[in-house]
Formats: C-alpha cells, structure tokens, sequence
C-alpha cells in the first residue's frame, strides 16, 4: 500500500564532490527534507564503501568531506510532520523532518556534526550508544552548556564502534523527545566483520509515540504513557512504508525505542535473531530464534532473518493498543447492549447518529464515519480482502520471488497461490447452542459466602 | 325678597346647574386621548364601551382575536377592552364625574309646607329655601371639582397604560414559558434514552449499579425540571388570563408559538430625560396637582419658584402640549424665580404650604422618571445584549460543542451519554436563549411605560445567569 508515494522524496541538497577551501570554512549548507516517504538509500559518494540502509519514511543526511573529515550540519527546528496524509501534526525535529536524517558513517570515521538551534528554546544532541571523548556527550549542564537558540556548536568524534545507535536531544529531554526530536546513527563495519553480516536488505527506524488531543495538531507533552498516536519514524499505519524483499535474500531490520514503553515487535511468516544491540554485535553462540522481540525505552534491536516466505506479512508492535489510532480510553464498552428501539429516539436528538459497538468495535473500520479535524482515526486501512482495522505501529513486510534485487518499489497486493488460502466451510451448518446464563451480573462471587447468615434476611 | 328677585335668583342658579352636566361616555373618549401610544406599542387600542351595543361588537372581536394564536398585540387589545378591573377603575371614574356634577349642582330648594290650626285660626305657612352657600361657592367649587376630576382622569390612564404593560409582560412571559417547557421536552428524551441504554448496559454487564444510577440521576433531575417548567408555563398562562379577563371556554385559547424576534437596532438614550418629563402621565398629573394649587392661591408663576424639574416648564406647556416640544423650550429660565411667601395670616401659610407640598411632588415624581428612565433604557440595553449574545454565540457554539461531541462519537472518542449530555446542554443553551429573548422584550415594555406612560413600579430587571450545565460523566 502506499505504492505512489513510495521513494518520491528527496534530499533538496545532496554531498558535493569537490568544494573550494574558503568554503570549507563556513559551516556546512543543512540538507532539508520536506517529504515524509521513504527515501531510496544513499550510497556513499565519498569516504569509505558501505552497503547504506534504507530508513523507513526517512531519509539519510548528506556529508561533505573536510579534510578527511565527515561534517554534517542538523538544525534543530519546529516542523509540520506528515504522520498519515490529512494528519499532519505540529513536531519539533531536525532539517525539516521528524525524526531526523539518519547519520551514516563508517567505523573509524572522524565525524564533525554542526548542530544549529532554531528551536524556542535551548538544546543538545546527545549521542546515544557512542563511544566518544565525555564533553561529546551532549548532556546540557553535565557535560556541555546547553545551546541556546540561534547558536551553532560543534561535535566532533570518532566513530569508534560499528552498530545500530541514535541521537536525540538532552536538554529539556522530556518536552522535546515528546515533540518528536530523535534520529537514527550507523556505523558501519569497516570491511567484513565476523559477527555482522552481509545483508542485502537493511531497514531501519525509530519507535515513538504522541499524544495529539482529536481535532489538534501539537503534542501534549505532559502525557507519560496514555498516548494516542503509536509511531514508526513519526507515522502510523496506513502510511508506514512496507518492507519489501526479494525471496531469500537476507534481511535486517533496526529498531529503536524512545517512547516511554516497551514494544514487543513481532514478525509473521519468519523467525528472526536478534544480531546486535547498541551495545554491539551479538556473539552467534548467544542468538536465538524468536519471532517476537521485546525492545524496551532507550533500547536498539537489530534483527535478521531470510526472507524465504514468500507474502504480505504483517509486522507490528504486539500491544494491540499500540497498532490503534486516537482512541477514547473512557468510553464504555457497548458490547451486547441491545439498542432496539433506541436509534430512532437518539437520532431524534442527535440526527447524525449510528450505533456503534453493540457488536464490537470493527463497525468502526468500515463505516469511516466523519471524525473532528485532523484526527487519525482508531483503526483504519484496506487490503484486498476488506479493513485491515488497525492504525499505528503496524506495516507489512512483502516477500516476492520476482521482486529486483535493490529494488525498493513496492510490488501492490501478494496474490496467494491456489488453495492456500482459508475459505468458508461449505458444508452443514455447526450446531453450537448459547449456553443459557447462570449467574447474574453485578452480583460479587464472594458476597454470598463472605455474609454472616444473621446479618441480613435476604438473598442476591 | 320680592317675587322678581327671587325669581332672578333661581334663575341664575338654574343656570348653572343647567351648565354642569355627567359626561355622556364616563370620561372614557378623555381617558382614550391620554392613552393614544402609551399601551404597549398597540396603536388604537379601544377602551371598553358605555353602551350595550358596542360591547357586544366588542365580545365579537374578542372572540375572533382568541381563535388564532394569540399575539401580544391581541392580548393587549382583549385585556384592555375585557379587564373587568379596568372596567371597575373606569367606571369609578365615571362616579367620580357623576360625583363632580352633584357637587356643583345645586341642591334643590327646599319647599315648606305648614299648616296650624288651633280653635281660633287656622294658618298655612309656605317657604321656599335654598343653601345660599351653596351658590356662593358655586363657581370656585366647578373648577376645583374639574381640576380634580381631570387629575383622577390622569390616573385612569396611568392604569390603562399599566394595564397595558402587565397584559403584554403576561404575554410574554407565557408564551417563553412555553417555549421553554417544549425544550424540557427535548431535554427529558435525551436523559431517558441515556437512562434506559444504562439499563441495558447494567443488564448485561457493561455497567456497575453506579454507573447506571448516575444516568438514573440525571433522568430524575430532568424530569424534575421539567415539571417546574410545566408548571411555569401554566402559572403564567393563567397570570395572563386574569389579565385578559378571560375565564372557562375562552380561556382554551393557543398561544402564539415564538416571542418577536430581536429588533436590529436598539432605541436610542438620546433625549429620553426630556421625552419621560414630557409625555409621562404621572408627571403631567403632579403638574396639574401644582397648577391647581397655585391658580387656587393666584400663584400663576409657581412653578417657576417650587416646580423646576429640570426641564422648561411653564403653565401653558401643560394646557398646550399638542404645540410640541418647542413651546415647552420656551426660554423663560432667564427669569429669576420671586420671593413671593407673603407670611401674613393662617390661610396663607396653608395655601403656602400646600403649594409648597405640590411643588415637591412634581420634583420628586421628576426626579424619579429621570432615574427610572435612565434605569429602564440601560436594562433594555444591556436585555438586549445579552439576548443577541445567547442567540448569536451561546447557541451556536453549544451546537458546535454538540456536533463536535458527535463527531468524537464517531471515532469512539466519546460515549453515547456524552453526545446525550452535550444535546441536553445544546437544548439548555435554547433555552436560555428564549429566556434572554423575553428579558429583553420585558425590558423593552419597561421602557416604553417608564418613557410615556407612568412608573413601571419596580422594574423587572433581568434573570440571574442560566441554569448550571450537566456534564457527562466517566472523564
Ligand atoms: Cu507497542
């Protein structure tokens, strides 16, 4: 799905090859962003060889080199993010975007990344998972002076360790994690390592979550775990990229998490291993085969598999509450309450009025019922065979034999082979009777028992 | 006395007995004349009739005005023709003329008739007496009984004009009542629909006995609710019975459905002062009051020392009015007000005195139009924003609240009962709406007694705020 917006975004400036002394000099033009797809991968134009990832409605920041430097330039600024096309929501990130271009280099690089503050108020970029000298940190009082706004500072370290890692803010960390400041960071192994493979798919993003009240457009950056709108990079089902695949080809996928919960991603149709964390690479004696796993707040999951099913195969977070859109967490359940007779009478007051969850809440999903402005519904979706009922962390990952190797197009709707698929039972009819109820309702197990016989004449 | 003389005598006296005769209609065509657009904003509003034939006529319009919906025009026009009070105050006044004709008609001559006899002589005395006094004070007593009679004609049209006023505040305040109970109604279906799906909600489990009893509770209040408004609506209707004096069948009537939409522009302040000291009955009765004092006691110039209320004020102006606000101008303030109080002699000191107290109440009733007017075009004013703020913003934002309340519904965001909740507070917002709207027309009949008629007594004021919102429970 998504297939018209997939890779139609790029970077408005891209490395340049040779640039004058006198220009070096200056800090770095920022490469901005102003599309929310997914862009194709960059393959180095200079510095050392590395198979570059593709982050998922990301993009990767562009260098210059310097005197065999690698200098990047982030401007950390207030954006408008596309979450799912007409939910567009009032973020701060980096270089227009949230999150912000991933950060790829090679181990052993010397990395100079200017950071510009264009934000409100003061910032910094912590290096999150680095191995690098104390003042490079980027904890605002601990280790640096914070940067106020309208001030550039600059870091500049070796990338000492290959591994999957990320940057984010850690200055008034809570607001502006919560408003959406994050990004990704590479270090690729330099030449073969033994414990990082070759892979011919790398995927890679962030978890993270927002509470948008329906009907606005900025985060409420108070909310500490009821949010109401579940991230990947910064968008939600539908509109998440999928992630596609040629069969047998070997896969990795990188995840992060700086949501203030844990998310247990699960993968169907595969088993994966988990290869490494921001720790580093995971020794083979210690991988294990799973099909889910859990990435807790501020931890990096870097998992492999072969693609050798070929499909469309659902990839998502396993709390169902995170694959779900804006819901209403007070809202009673209306599940098995007769409404007969009580339409006509609400629809005499309130004349745009359905029923809704009598049944359950997948009306929701199909009747695509006007919502209040800018307001992601709870689920949502379609696929070939009717609503997908989701709306959050949740995308695809589709495996085709005939899919081009390096090719990131998405190839529409797997088309099952013959008698592979479940189909209706044709013959009688099972004969399941409701058992009649026994018990009554609002009537506590214990209260006959935990009653003294005297104190009360009457029964429940 | 010689026969010619004593003829002369009762010749003249017969004269002017002859002179003082009952007005035909009982004053009541001098009544209508004071009253022409001081009732209520009802132009030619008939007065009740002497003769039996045009009371029949009347019964007829009557009846035809009760078999439409009734508007605050009709009203106004039955109360006035039907009210049997007004018809007591008229016909009091109709005594009072009868009274003023007794008064200074001459009492018949008394004619003695005697006849004594004793053995020797038989004697027939015959006299023919009347008060002498009595036609002495003849023509001082015709024209204090006139002044009098037209001071009491003043008060009947102040009547007519309250009468006019109350039947239209009646008017008004019924047919917002029920407007208001139809809302009630509305109200009522929403928290019954919220009661019962709590019912089967509880039924099959989803709900605790709590959470059911809230909605319960909120079904309860609605009811309760509406039973006042119910009976506010039928308390009213029959406050504005009484005033059309109607009764029994013709009490069956249909009220008119909506109160008069709100006027575009508001009356201006400009000159309302001077308006309220000009055509105000109660004024004009206090200076006729001072006028006869002071023409008693041959003080023509009275007013100028005790009767300065403010406004250019001379004995003409009051026999003159129909000339017009510019005559009343007439610029005699440059005048110094003469020290005239002549200290001599007990009867003096009484007409002084009276002159005095006279005077005094024509200030006081002046300085108590100018409050009161003043008082009556800010509440009008302020009636009036406050009734366009509830229609024009109250309103449709609670309808926005209410549609956005649905559109939360729609994507689960919000329960049935909080989409019920925001319907029951819409309905109130109407509600408060027809309120503001009748405030504003009770403020605007204020002002119209207050400007020409008389002292709307205590003023009506406005409501205090609209009733407290529900508000949906589980948040
Ligand atoms: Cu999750």
């Amino acid at each position: 799905m998504n297939r018209r917006n997939f890779f139609s975004g790029a970077a408005t400036a891209v490395a340049a090859a040779s640039v004058s002394r006198v220009a070096l000099a200056a800090l770095p033009e920022p490469a901005m962003q102003s599309s929310a797809d997914t862009a194709p991968p960059l393959h180095p134009p200079t510095g050392r060889p590395y198979n570059p990832v593709v982050t998922l409605n990301g993009w990767t920041a562009p260098w210059r080199m310097n005197a065999g430097v690698k200098e990047f330039h982030l401007v950390a600024e207030p954006v408008v993010r596309e979450v799912a096309p007409g939910f567009m929501v009032n973020m701060w990130g980096y270089n227009g975007q949230s999150p912000g271009p991933t950060i790829e280099v090679v181990e052993g690089d010397r990395v100079r990344i200017f950071v510009t503050n264009r934000l409100p108020e003061h910032t910094t970029i912590h290096w999150h998972g680095q191995r690098l000298p104390n003042g490079m940190d980027g904890v605002g009082g601990l280790t640096q002076p914070a940067i106020q706004p309208g001030k550039t500072f600059v870091y500049e370290f070796v990338a000492r360790r290959p591994g999957t890692f990320m940057y984010h803010p850690h200055a008034d960390e809570m607001v502006q994690m919560a408003m959406g400041m994050m990004g990704l960071w590479i270090t690729h192994p330099k030449g073969s390592h033994p414990q990082i493979a070759k892979v011919q798919r790398d995927y890679a993003f962030l978890l993270n979550a927002f509470d948008v009240e329906p009907g606005s457009m900025t985060p409420k950056v108070n909310t500490m775990l009821d949010h109401n709108i579940w991230c990947w990079n910064s968008r939600v089902f539908p509109s998440i990229s999928p992630l596609v695949a040629r069969q047998g080809e070997r896969v990795r996928i990188r995840v992060g998490n700086l949501t203030m919960t844990n998310h247990p991603i699960h993968m169907h149709g595969h088993e994966f291993e988990v290869t490494g964390t921001d720790g580093g690479p995971v020794p083979h004696s210690a991988r294990w085969p799973e099909v889910t796993t859990d990435i807790a707040v501020g931890q990096m999951r870097q998992v492999e598999f072969i693609a050798d099913e070929p499909g469309d195969w659902a990839l998502h977070c396993h709390k169902s509450h995170h694959t779900m859109g804006a819901m209403g967490h007070s809202v009673p359940s209306m599940i098995g309450v007769d409404h007969r007779g009580l339409v006509g009478k609400i629809q005499k007051i309130v004349p745009d009025y359905m029923v809704m969850g009598e049944r359950g809440m997948a009306d929701m999903g199909a009747m695509e019922m006007p919502l209040p402005d800018n307001t992601f519904p709870m689920m949502t979706g379609t696929g070939p065979f009717g609503p997908l009922e989701m709306g959050g962390m949740f995308t695809t990952l589709k495996v085709r034999a005939d899919q081009p190797a390096g090719s990131y197009i998405d190839p529409g709707a797997f088309k099952q082979p013959t008698g592979t698929q479940a189909f209706e039972w044709q013959g009688a009819p099972a004969s399941t009777p409701r058992p009649a109820r026994t018990d009554i309702p609002g009537t506590a197990p214990a209260a006959a028992s935990a009653r003294k016989p005297a104190a009360s004449g009457h029964q429940h | 006395m010689t026969g010619a003389r004593c003829f002369s005598v009762l010749a003249a006296a017969a004269l002017l007995a002859g002179c003082a005769s009952v007005s035909p209609d009982g004053l009541r065509s001098d009544v209508a004349a004071l009253t022409a657009g001081r009732t209520a904003g009802v132009p030619q509003a008939a007065l009740p009739a002497t003769d039996p034939a045009a009371r029949a006529q009347a019964q007829q319009s009557i009846n035809g005005w009760l078999a439409q919906p009734l508007t605050q025009d009709a009203a106004v026009r039955i109360a006035l023709l039907n009210n049997p009070g007004l018809q007591a105050r008229l016909a009091a006044l109709g005594v009072a003329d009868a009274e003023r004709v007794q008064a200074i008609t001459l009492p018949n001559p008394h004619l003695t008739l005697g006849r004594f006899t004793t053995s020797q002589e038989r004697e027939i005395e015959r006299t023919l007496a009347f008060g002498l006094m009595d036609l002495i004070t003849l023509p001082w007593r015709t024209q204090h009984e006139t002044e009098r009679l037209q001071i009491a004609t003043l008060q009947a049209a102040q009547d007519v004009a309250q009468l006019a006023a109350d039947t239209r505040r009646a008017w008004l305040r019924a047919v917002a009542a029920e407007q208001v109970a139809a809302t009630h109604d509305r109200m009522v279906e929403a928290a019954e629909v919220g009661a019962e799906l709590a019912r089967r909600m509880a039924q099959v489990g989803n709900w605790s006995r709590l959470q059911q009893a809230r909605e319960q509770a909120v079904l309860h209040e609605a009811n309760s609710q509406r039973a006042r408004a119910r009976l506010a609506a039928a308390t009213a209707r029959e406050d504005l019975n009484w005033r059309l004096g109607v009764w029994g069948a013709q009490a069956q009537y249909q009220l008119a459905a909506q109160l008069p939409p709100l006027p575009a522009t508001a009356l201006p302040a400009d000159g309302i002062e001077a308006t309220a000291l000009r055509e105000r009955l109660d004024v004009q009765a206090a200076r006729r009051q001072l006028d006869t004092q002071a023409v008693r006691q041959g003080w023509s110039r009275a007013g100028a020392v005790f009767g300065d209320i403010g406004l250019a004020y001379s004995r003409n102006t009051t026999t003159e009015r129909d000339t017009g606000s510019s005559d009343v101008k007439r610029g005699w303030e440059i005048e110094l007000p003469l020290p005239l109080f002549d200290r001599g002699g007990a009867a003096r000191t009484r007409a002084q005195a009276q002159v005095e107290q006279s005077a005094a109440q024509l200030q006081d009733t002046a300085v108590r139009a100018r409050s009161e007017i003043r008082a009556a075009w800010l509440t009008y004013r302020t009636a009036l924003d406050l009734a366009r703020q509830q229609q024009a913003e109250v309103v449709p934002l609670r309808q926005l609240i209410s549609d956005e309340t649905t559109l939360r519904y729609n994507g689960m965001l919000a329960s049935v009962w909080d989409m019920l909740a925001e319907a029951r507070n819409s309905t109130q917002a109407v509600a408060n709406a027809i309120e503001a709207q009748r405030d504003f027309w009770l403020a605007e009949t204020d002002l119209q007694l207050t400007l020409t008629g008389t002292s709307p007594g205590a003023l009506q004021g406005l409501t205090s705020g609209a009733a407290a919102s529900s508000t949906p429970q589980g948040h």
